[in-house]
Formats: C-alpha cells, sequence, structure tokens
C-alpha cells in the first residue's frame, strides 16, 4: 500500500490540530479545582466567602450544589464533587469558574475547607481484611457494582479464570514447585497532554462538550447517566487527543465541567494542571502477584496458579469492562503448554488515587511475575531460560491455557527471530570492555501473546464536487494512526490519490455507533467498515449509471447530481476472533557491580504480523511500545507515602528521553493469519509488555540476582546483591 | 484581579493585551492571543511542549513571565508555519529559513515523527533551531539538544528519522 504520510500530520506539525484545551467560546469562563490533602476524612464545612471575593468569579461549587448523580465506565461510584466524605488524596472538593484562569485560581486557593480525618487504609490486602476502615459504607449498591453485601467490604471486584485439571492436585504432584511474588506499582500513562475539556449548557438545555476522550459516543452515554438527561442532549464534539494509552477513557472532569457551566450559563473550560494528572486522574492498578509453576522432571510446565492482590484505589469508576477487573491477568502463562492453570485477580477499595487503565491493562502485571518465574524455575533445573520456554511453548493446534481454540500460534517462529536478531547484535556496543570487571554484561527473554477483540464502528463516505471523498469517521485519532489506516483503505479500495481523501472525525449527533479507540480493535473494525463504505459507494455509483466513468469524474457527477448524498457501514465485530499476535523480546544488558546501575546496551522486539495497513505508523506502534515498556521497567513509579501521590511532575515522574534510550532492533516477522478484508492483527498493545520481565531476566543473568518489584532501579538491583552477598 | 497590559511582538506583529498575577507567556499566547499551537504540558520546563522562539533562541514558554517577555520577539509555531507558507516578508535575523522549516515540517509527517502531536510543534521548534545552528549535527548530538523534549508516542525513533532527513534535505552530504 502506498504511504505518503499520516493524515493528521500537516494538522500536527503546523500547529493547527485542535485539541480540547484549544478551545476558545465567546464568552468562555475558566475553572479550577479544590482537592482534598487527605486521604479519608469527613467533610464538615466548606467556606465559600474568600473565594468570592476575588473580582472575576462567577460560580463556587462543591458536593451539595452539583444536582448530578455518580459517574463511572461500568461502577457509578465516583461523585462528581465530594460530598460528606473524602476517599483520597487529591479528590475535589470544590470547584471555581471565573474570568479567567488566574482569578480562578486564585479563588480556588482561597476556598476554605475544614476536614476531620478519618482513619484510612492504604494496602489492598489489608483492605481485604473483615475489620478494615470501609472506603465506602456500601460499594455493593452502586449502580454497576460486581460485589455484594457478602463480599469484604473493600472488594471492587474478584475473578477467577481457570481450565484444565484442578491446579492443587497437579501441583502437588510435581516435583518442582516455585513460589514467587512480585509487586507491581502504579504508574501514569504518561499523555503528555493532561486532561481537559470545555463544556457548555446551553440555554435549550442541550450539552456540548469537548474533552481529551478516546471513546466520545461512551463518553456521551457515560455524561447523560450522570447529568440524568436523554443522551441525545449531550453531544460530544471532534478534537484530537493528547496522548491516551488508556488514560483518556473515563468522563474524568467533564462532569464538574458541566456542572460549572450550568450554574453560570456559560462554557467553561477546565484544564489541570500535570500535577494535578499525576497525583489525582487514574494510574495503572498496583499490584501483588504470587505466582506457583509447578514443572515436571522432564522441564515441563504442569500447573500455574497466580493470585494477584490488586489496589484499585478509591473508586472503580474509571474500569471499563463489564466484570470491573483487568482482562491482562487472563494472559498469565498463556504462552505455554499448561495442563491445569487458575488465575485470580482481586482488586480491593483504598484510600489512595482511583486506577484506570494503561496500555494493556493487566497484562504487564500478570507478565513480569509470570515470565520472572519462568525464569527462575529455568535456572534452578539447569535449563537455558529460552530452551525451557521453547520446550513448553504452545503451537498451532494446541488448545489455550483457558481453552481458547487459537487459529494459530506462532510463538516459536518469533523466539527464534528474535534470537537471529540478538546474535547479529552481539558485540556490538561493547567497546568498553577494559572496565576492570566494573560491567557484568547479560540477555534476558520474555514472551508475550495477546488475544484480538471486536468492537464495532461506522464509516461515512461523502463524495464532493471536485471528485474527492470526505471520510467521517466516529473516533478521534488519540495517535494510533487510525485516520491513516481509515484513508489508506479507501485510497486502496477506489483507487484515489491520498490527497483526493480526507478523513474527518465526526460528532456524535453525525454518526452513531462507536465502541471507541481501545483494546487494540480500531483497525480490525475501521478497515472492515471502511471497505464496506466503498463498496456501498461503488454499488450508488452503478445504480446512477456511473460505471463507466472514470472514478473521480463518477464521483463529482454524483456530488452534483445528489448533493449532499452519502453512504454509511456499520461493523460490529465479534468480541472473541480466536486469533492472537505473540511478541518474543530480548534484552541484552550491563549491570554495574558496585552501584547496581542497569543500562539496557540493546532491545530487540520480535513480532508476528499479519496485514499491515500502513507500515510506517505500525513500526511506530512497535517502538513507541518498547520505550514505554523501557520505561516501566526501569524508571517509572507513582510514588506514594501516607496514601498521597509524592511524584510531583515529570522532573520526579520520569519518562524516557530521547537521550537514555538503548538500541532498538524491531524484526517483523511476516506470515501470520489476520482478519477482516485486509488480514490485520492488533499492534497497540503488544510491545510495551514483557520488556521488564525480559530486563529483569537480563539483570538475574548478569549478577545472579532476582529482581522482584518494578522499577528495577539501581537501588533494588543494589539491595538484591548486598543481600545475596555478590 | 489587578491586569496590567504587556506589549510585545509575536510572529511579527505587535500584540497588546492585559496580564494577570503569575501568567506565563505559554497562557498569554492560548488564552490572551488564541495562539492554541503553542501546547502546555508538564509548566515546569521539563517537557518541552510549550517550546517558542524568543529573540534568538528557543525558550520554555511555560517558565518566562509574561511580563519578561514585554519588548521581545516571540515566535511561535504559527509564525514558523506562516514562515514556511510564504507568508512572512521581514523576517528578523535569525529565524530558521523557510526552506529548513519546510523541509523539517515534511519530514515529521513523512517519517512518522509524530502521532498524537501534543509535543509536535515544540519538536518541530527545537528541530529547526538545531538544524539552522547545525545543519549536519550527529547523531548523539540530536540526542543532547532534543532531551528536553518528551514524546510519549513515538518512542523518538520516528523523530530521529525526521531529523535525518531534513538535515540530508537542508545540508545534503559531500559524501558519495
Amino acid at each position: 500500500m502506498r504511504t505518503v504520510g499520516r493524515a493528521d500530520g500537516w494538522a500536527k506539525v503546523t500547529g493547527r490540530a485542535a485539541y480540547a484545551g484549544d478551545v476558545r467560546l465567546p464568552g468562555m469562563l475558566y475553572a479550577a479545582l479544590v482537592r482534598s490533602p487527605h486521604p479519608h476524612a469527613r467533610l464538615l464545612r466548606v467556606v465559600k466567602d474568600a473565594a468570592w471575593s476575588v473580582p472575576g468569579v462567577c460560580a463556587v461549587l462543591t458536593g451539595e450544589d452539583v444536582p448530578y448523580g455518580t459517574y463511572g465506565r461500568r461502577v457509578r461510584d465516583m461523585p462528581v464533587l465530594a460530598r460528606e466524605v473524602v476517599r483520597f488524596a487529591g479528590e475535589r472538593v470544590a470547584a471555581v469558574a471565573a474570568h479567567s484562569l488566574q482569578a480562578a485560581r486564585e479563588a480556588a486557593r482561597r476556598v476554605e475547607v475544614h476536614y476531620e480525618p478519618l482513619p484510612a487504609v492504604l494496602d489492598p490486602e489489608e483492605a481485604l481484611r473483615p475489620d478494615a476502615p470501609r472506603v465506602h459504607e456500601a460499594a455493593w449498591r452502586y449502580p454497576g457494582a460486581v460485589v455484594g453485601p457478602d463480599d469484604p467490604p473493600n472488594l471492587q471486584s474478584r475473578r477467577v479464570w481457570q481450565y484444565g485439571e484442578d491446579v492443587d492436585a497437579v501441583l502437588s504432584r510435581c516435583p518442582y514447585v516455585f513460589d514467587e511474588t512480585y509487586t507491581i506499582p502504579a504508574a501514569h500513562q504518561g499523555y503528555l497532554e493532561p486532561h481537559a475539556c470545555v463544556a457548555w449548557w446551553k440555554p435549550d438545555g442541550s450539552v456540548e462538550v469537548w474533552a481529551s476522550n478516546k471513546s466520545p459516543h461512551r463518553l456521551r452515554a457515560q455524561l447523560a447517566a450522570c447529568l440524568g438527561v436523554p443522551a441525545d442532549r449531550v453531544r460530544v464534539m471532534p478534537v484530537y487527543v493528547g496522548g491516551d494509552f488508556g488514560g483518556k477513557g473515563s468522563p474524568m472532569d467533564v462532569p464538574v465541567c458541566v456542572a460549572l457551566s450550568q450554574a453560570t450559563g456559560r462554557p467553561v473550560k477546565l484544564v489541570v494542571d500535570y500535577e494535578e494528572d499525576l497525583t489525582a486522574a487514574n494510574p495503572r492498578h498496583s499490584a501483588v502477584v504470587r505466582v506457583r509453576l509447578g514443572v515436571d522432571g522432564e522441564g515441563r510446565m504442569q500447573a500455574l496458579d497466580v493470585r494477584a492482590v490488586v489496589d484499585g484505589g478509591a473508586y472503580a469508576a474509571f474500569k471499563p469492562v463489564e466484570h470491573v477487573n483487568l482482562n491482562g491477568f487472563a494472559e498469565a502463562g498463556n504462552t505455554y503448554r499448561i495442563r491445569a492453570v487458575r488465575i485470580e485477580s482481586l482488586i480491593a477499595y483504598t484510600n489512595t488515587v482511583p486506577r484506570g487503565h494503561m496500555r494493556s491493562p493487566g497484562s504487564l502485571e500478570a507478565n513480569f511475575a509470570v515470565e520472572s518465574t519462568v525464569d527462575v524455575a529455568a535456572r534452578a533445573l539447569r535449563l537455558d531460560p529460552l530452551e525451557f520456554r521453547l520446550r513448553n511453548v504452545l503451537r498451532t493446534g494446541d488448545r489455550g491455557t483457558l481453552g481458547e481454540p487459537w487459529m494459530e500460534v506462532r510463538g516459536e517462529e518469533v523466539a527464534r527471530a528474535a534470537l537471529a536478531a540478538l546474535r547479529e547484535g552481539e558485540g556490538a556496543g561493547e567497546e568498553s570492555t577494559a572496565d576492570g570487571g566494573r560491567w557484568a554484561r547479560g540477555v534476558g527473554f520474555a514472551f508475550y501473546c495477546r488475544a484480538a477483540h471486536g468492537g464495532e464502528t461506522e464509516v461515512e463516505l461523502r463524495p464532493q464536487p471536485d471528485g474527492s471523498v470526505v471520510v467521517r469517521v466516529p473516533f478521534p485519532d488519540q495517535g494510533g494512526g487510525q485516520h491513516t489506516v481509515v484513508r489508506n483503505v479507501v485510497q486502496r479500495e477506489l483507487a484515489l490519490p491520498a490527497e483526493a481523501v480526507w478523513v474527518q472525525q465526526a460528532d456524535t449527533e453525525e454518526l452513531g455507533t462507536d465502541s471507541g479507540v481501545g483494546g487494540s480493535r480500531v483497525s480490525l473494525t475501521a478497515s472492515a467498515a471502511a471497505a464496506q463504505a466503498c463498496a456501498q459507494l461503488r454499488e450508488r455509483l452503478r445504480q446512477e449509471g456511473l460505471e463507466g466513468w472514470e472514478l473521480r469524474a463518477a464521483l463529482a457527477e454524483l456530488a452534483r447530481r445528489r448533493p449532499g448524498e452519502s453512504v454509511r457501514a456499520q461493523v460490529k465485530v465479534d468480541e472473541e476472533l480466536w486469533m492472537n499476535s505473540f511478541c518474543v523480546q530480548a534484552a541484552r544488558v550491563r549491570v554495574d557491580r558496585d552501584t547496581g546501575e542497569v543500562r539496557v546496551d540493546e532491545l530487540v522486539t520480535a513480532l508476528d504480523v499479519a496485514g499491515v495497513l500502513n507500515p510506517p505508523s505500525h513500526r511506530a506502534q512497535v517502538e513507541g511500545g518498547v520505550v514505554m515498556g523501557l520505561g516501566s521497567a526501569l524508571c517509572e513509579e507513582v510514588v506514594m507515602e501516607d496514601g498521597r501521590v509524592v511524584s510531583g511532575n515529570l522532573h520526579e515522574y520520569r519518562l524516557p528521553s530521547v537521550s537514555t534510550l538503548p538500541r532498538l532492533r524491531v524484526v517483523l516477522v511476516p506470515g501470520g493469519r489476520g482478519w477482516g478484508p485486509y488480514g490485520v492483527k492488533p499492534v497497540g498493545e503488544m510491545t510495551n509488555v514483557a520488556v521488564a520481565a525480559a530486563v529483569a531476566n537480563a539483570v538475574a543473568d548478569a549478577v545472579g540476582v532476582r529482581v522482584r518489584r518494578l522499577p528495577i532501579s539501581a537501588e533494588a538491583v543494589y539491595r538484591a546483591m548486598q543481600e545475596a552477598g555478590r | 484581579m489587578s491586569a496590567r497590559t504587556v506589549e510585545l511582538f509575536v510572529n511579527g506583529r505587535r500584540v497588546q493585551a492585559p496580564v494577570e498575577g503569575a501568567e506565563f507567556l505559554a497562557e498569554f499566547l492560548r488564552e490572551r492571543l488564541g495562539l492554541a499551537g503553542t501546547k502546555v504540558g508538564c509548566g515546569i520546563g521539563a517537557c518541552g511542549l510549550c517550546t517558542v522562539w524568543m529573540d534568538g533562541q528557543v525558550v520554555s514558554s511555560c517558565l518566562v513571565p509574561a511580563v519578561v517577555a514585554a519588548g521581545r520577539h516571540v515566535w511561535t509555531v504559527e509564525g514558523l508555519t506562516d514562515l514556511a507558507e510564504g507568508r512572512v516578508t521581514d523576517a528578523p535575523p535569525g529565524l530558521p529559513s523557510p526552506q529548513l522549516v519546510q523541509a523539517v515540517q515534511r519530514a515529521f509527517v513523512q517519517c512518522e515523527g509524530l502521532q498524537c502531536g501534543i509535543c509536535t510543534p515544540g519538536q518541530v521548534w527545537a528541530v529547526c533551531a538545531l538544524l539552522s545552528e547545525e545543519p549536519r549535527p550527529s547523531e548523539e548530538r540530536v540526542r543532547e539538544f532534543l532531551a528536553g523534549n518528551l514524546c510519549r508516542c513515538t518512542g523518538y525513533q520516528g523523530i530521529l528519522r525526521a531529523v535525518r532527513q531534513a538535515s540530508e534535505e537542508w545540508a545534503p552530504s559531500e559524501d558519495p
């Protein structure tokens, strides 16, 4: 397929692409929020007088002033502004709107809030004990809750996946059982655009919203449920989203922005500071994951028992899936043949920042724990870790660990490709061997396998009088390149040049169906919908007797004969496709024996691919994922002390920078069987997952110590070396 | 709140607008002047999203108090684009040449030097500033110069490819 650069490229390099925070409307006010400094406290009273004394202030709201219900993506447990009690440090307590941002901030500083601190529960394991302080009095009463009155009081969700024989029975027969526990901290998605929105409650009672949100149709439904109005009264307008990585799928601060607009009768803009986003948005779940892996005398895995205790924070509102858990845990061990598997994930409420999705939610947590344990087992059994993996790797024809009838599994060839690439890189970057033995070198592998899922969307084609086509889609491009994918499909189906195809995001009133960007599903659904719309358009041209015409002339003629006419195609793709993608990553590291400092010299990523709709965007998804994985492996943690996030801003929460990257080698292994008219496989959540385990395994290879907590900092390695007496 | 009026030159035009309290240049450009191409990320000079050109060098506009910019010449991504698209007739000395800006913008689009785009105006400014001074920087120099311009989407590989392509086009290598 021809590649001429991204469809959204020129808008972005010229600064013309509009994001939510860029919207300015006549008479618009600016908002600022007052947040709780306490993890758990009773709200005694709020004094607004000093805030009102700031010139230009138009509204000062507290929970009692907001006539809406609670909100959430599935469980509606989050108040728009706290009422009576605050449940995490950073929770919204009051909101101010004023004529300028400076005035709004000044007024917010002057809101006096009186609290009575309450005992807080900050650890999920403690939270699940019967005598723990309760985060919510009756969490099962919230709409969408998946717990009952007999469950532990702070339970958000419990999910068990199991298949095959009884795990305990098989484990008891295994000559080798490895029992390991790993800790994965909270992390921020790292999108560089903090949450932003503009809301306008119009005089006719309808609401217009511009928001940094990747699922406009779902946002509309969630807002309507919160505001208590029919969904068609809410209109979500198209804007670009400045990075998402799972963190931009919720209403977040939109409801409070709507409340300020309703109270003032004016449009209101609310852009949070990066500090607020880091401390009070929806970071990745932290988890403690215990793994028991049983292996027989031939080095074959027999049983896997995984139990994760996960911190969900103060609200469950940011988890979108029906069971309010993390699907990634279901992948534990799924790269191998194992006859007995049981996985349990318990998510608890605590008085900490509510957790949300981050690129491949649950996957990193499960993968780091299981792939580290697999390495521990290999080393204990004196097997080469890659050889041990290949002996057990799932193959085409095998049922998956949870009984999945996969159409193919390409783990072995992907692993061989990774190994070949790693060997090619041998010796490179090792010029400093005369270092007096300070640096120990090692290599580590990790496997990852992820299922593809369907979804639904709609694409509309509008022929133009100049013979071009405007393509309307209901989803934003949050960076994933989906607008470019749609453009390429339309170009190819209609044999048009790129400049004759213009992709636009429609607002929620114009197109009716979409499950949003996420779950790596949009290339599947959007390419199928675009291809179908093109077939319908060709049929329309035939009906008009234009099939013999040159296509651009035919499109122009159709636009002239039937001004404004368009064709639309909706597709709904099954949730389960029994298609997966396989990724093998290998890290080559150096560890400073004196300080524990870890340097990744090279990171190899081998990935199973099928049809690729836009090779540069596909490559960028792969590379961006690898670097995000390096951040999780080496430096990223949302640090909490006494329940408060203390990673104040990007000088403390360190994202990978261009100056600190290793050599990245990407090997695409073509020939996979994809889905749909273009035979595609998802890519967006494949390459950020196994990096952490690969690096940890390489560190173990280099200095013989196992780091069981992320990130793999110099301190952690140093301490592990001290404990091991190395 | 007490406001005072600040006068400066933005993209070659004299502008006047009120400034309140601790208002910084980034906010002034975006909210007072409506030049929303300049983005704001961390607000503390750690991410590079708000990079603009001021009197000969690129700066983080979130760190420059609006009152400090009084009387100065500031160029944003909108002005940079005007320059590239031939709408600037009297560019002050020190600004990148229009051909360089075109090469950089084109390279970012073609090499997937961007994804979500929120860091892109700042990246484009930083790369234009670098290549304007050093047309053929080493990769190490590029990495060092761009260390303060974070990107979460691309893993930087597309940005590095874009810089190489733009550099090659702007200052072709003499080597065979």
